[in-house]
């Protein structure tokens, strides 16, 4: 099953209501599996065909604001089309959920620039490793986003073309089970959690404290951590899948002296280069950001104390700035007292081929850094 | 874990070919990916995909850079040499061709079969479609996916009479491929382009797409234009109130010999 059929596959499992999107490629093929569903009745939800991005988020963010489960999708320049109104939904608190079929910002080809552009949206975050993640979170991304202690709109991001054109073996769910582990979604009474304060509604000129709303929503992000670690892990007992502990995944860390850390579809490959690094004796582990919003920092704390290096391998980059997922790991582990040097690699930017030797390259990289001590500034290109 | 690299053009059906068999291979209780690679499509452009066949879930993600079976839908692309590039030393090449492997010109510490997919696609299918007819040369030569299980993915992807067709032909390719022998050519093939370019227009001779040749027949010809007129690819060009046709503009689509009124065009197969 290729990645936009395992998507689909996990809207018409998770019952959703209300779906629209605008077919941009790599997403294209979601739009046209769920608009089949709906029309063999399948899937018994209303499909919204709309003229632009812009207009799909406004659509999902009005019918999930009267209390439907809702859908919407989208790659690229859809999704940089799409900002404004993004920021609404998640003001908003509504537990929307977005499926991006990532295509960079420079071209046709996939890197993670055209989510990571949406990172000040107020959005949780989620990076997908291959395409029964993809179906498995699409699930996990509902009972999270309408969990009452959460109540954000959330995003799992997928590589266009990688995972979304590439057939492998994906397990379905049955639906019956899916439908005691999911049920209905029961929108609240008010459309805001009772602390926001509706006078502050409209552009915060009602009279309270306009900071306030900001504040709130960053605490309920940074807070949705313990639902989305719980989620996992019910989903892990309930239907045999589950992806470390929600939020990272460690493989073979284990007296590991360095790590990479790598996101997305770039994760396999960094298995089998991980594989073919400890075969050869030299010791590197791998951590999988799966999360990058609510950012796991503690997680990155407790590695940090771990290992001597830690070699970050970003998918994307902010211009002028460094790769997203670099500055956060060197931030978190800032705290610390002995701090294990932190490397920059950016690859498959653009959608260039990452292959297995160059990452057991970076890994030799890395651990030399770990070896060697202190702290490196150290960037390149893959 | 065995790789495999399928080439073909735009419309042979390379990309369900390497679906077809990574969802055989797992009814046989393998793990599978099949990769297409997407570039601009169009109808006759070459095109590459690949499958991985392994008995653990497949984690990297990259191309399949040293194949141990390649398979080539397509008979003049057979006649490449950089369709065997990467291939593994003893690797197998499945060609699509109604040559004898012996007679094949493509060197390399490689094994090489054949079997004439075009003309079973024309039998069972009627056009000259080779993904699937491929496929049971493919169980044949490597030994799996059963046919019981091409059978079972060829049905869910075709249901009804086009997937029955279908099974026509892998039964015949199973019957009809030749046993692989090495490769006794020594001098690869000096070649101007790579291959697996994808064509927009650009590419300067397109000859190499074509399964049929228009031919036409000056004395049944009235001068009509009608040909000159439709060409999609501007390669008939008009000299002394005549068409002629410039072969390496043209890639083979047809449209002349349907549009013909006095029907002077004939259609006939390459043959490699």
């Amino acid at each position: 099953m290729v990645g936009n059929k395992a998507t689909a596959t996990a809207v018409k499992l998770a019952r959703v209501q209300v779906a629209s999107a605008f077919p941009v490629t790599p997403q294209t093929t979601i739009t046209e599996y769920l608009s089949d569903m709906v029309a063999n009745g399948e899937l018994d939800a209303e499909f919204v065909n709309v003229e632009g991005e812009l207009s799909s988020q406004v659509v999902v963010q009005a019918a999930s604001r009267v209390g439907a489960r809702t859908f919407v999708c989208t790659s690229g320049p859809g999704q940089l089309y799409m900002h404004h109104p993004m920021h609404q939904t998640s003001d908003n608190r509504l537990p929307v959920v977005m499926a991006t079929v990532h295509r960079g910002n420079k071209g046709m080809m996939p890197d993670h620039t055209d989510l990571m552009s949406q990172l000040w949206t107020g959005w949780m975050q989620f990076y997908v490793e291959h395409n029964q993640e993809a179906l498995d979170t699409c699930l996990m991304a509902y009972k999270i986003a309408e969990d009452e202690r959460v109540r954000l709109p959330l995003v799992f991001g997928y590589d266009g073309y990688v995972l979304s054109y590439t057939a492998e073996p994906v397990e379905i769910p049955d639906q019956d089970e899916v439908d005691d582990w999911l049920p209905p979604y029961k929108a609240m009474p008010s459309i805001l959690p009772d602390e926001v304060l509706p006078e502050n509604l409209g552009g915060g000129s009602g009279g309270g404290d306009p900071q306030e709303r900001w504040k709130k929503h960053h605490e309920a992000i940074v807070n949705a951590k313990d639902v989305i670690i719980e989620v996992n892990e019910s989903y892990g007992k309930t239907f045999g899948h589950s992806y470390g502990n929600g939020l990272i995944e460690e493989y073979r860390t284990e007296d590991a002296e360095a790590v990479l850390v790598a996101m997305g579809s770039l994760t396999g490959t960094a298995r089998a280069a991980i594989d073919r690094l400890q075969d050869d004796g030299l010791n590197v582990g791998l951590v999988k950001l799966k999360c990058f919003l609510p950012f796991p920092k503690e997680d990155f704390q407790k590695i940090g104390k771990k290992v001597g290096a830690i070699g970050m391998i970003d998918r994307n980059v902010c211009l002028g700035h460094g790769g997203a997922a670099y500055t956060q790991i060197r931030n978190a582990i800032y705290d610390l007292e002995e701090r294990p040097s932190v490397l920059e690699f950016y690859a498959g930017m653009g959608g260039k081929e990452v292959r297995v030797d160059d990452v057991y390259k970076v890994g030799e990289k890395t651990l030399k850094a770990a070896k060697s001590g202190g702290v490196s500034t150290s960037t390149e290109w893959v | 874990m065995i790789g495999i690299r399928i080439h073909g053009r735009g419309g042979q059906g390379a990309v369900t070919a390497s679906r077809l068999l990574a969802d055989a291979s797992y009814r046989d209780g393998k793990f599978s990916q099949a990769i297409p690679m997407y570039g601009t499509e169009r109808r006759g452009a070459p095109l590459v995909a690949y499958v991985r066949i392994d008995d653990v879930r497949v984690r990297e993600r990259e191309l399949v850079h040293e194949p141990d079976v390649v398979i080539v839908l397509d008979p003049l692309l057979s006649k490449k040499q950089s369709v065997a590039s990467g291939l593994k030393k003893g690797g197998l090449l499945i060609l699509n061709s109604s040559l004898p492997p012996e007679k094949v010109e493509i060197a390399g510490d490689i094994k090489i079969a054949t079997v004439d997919a075009t003309k079973i696609a024309l039998e069972t299918l009627k056009l000259p479609i080779t993904n699937t007819a491929i496929l049971g040369a493919f169980s044949k030569s490597v030994g799996y996916p059963t046919m019981e299980s091409i059978e079972k993915s060829i049905r869910n992807q075709f249901p009804g009479r086009v997937g029955e067709m279908n099974i026509a032909a892998i039964h015949q390719s199973y019957e009809e491929v030749t046993p692989a022998v090495q490769a006794t050519h020594t001098e690869p093939v000096v070649e101007e382009s790579d291959i697996a370019v994808g064509g927009y227009g650009v590419l300067k001779d397109v000859s190499s797409w074509r399964v049929f040749t228009p031919i036409i027949d000056l004395d049944k010809c009235t001068g009509c234009r009608a040909c000159w007129l439709f060409c999609p690819e501007t390669a008939i060009q008009w000299k002394d109130n005549r068409p002629e046709i410039e072969y390496h503009k043209c890639k083979g689509c047809g449209i002349c010999v349907e549009e013909c009124p006095v029907k002077c065009i004939a259609f006939e197969r390459v043959v490699a």
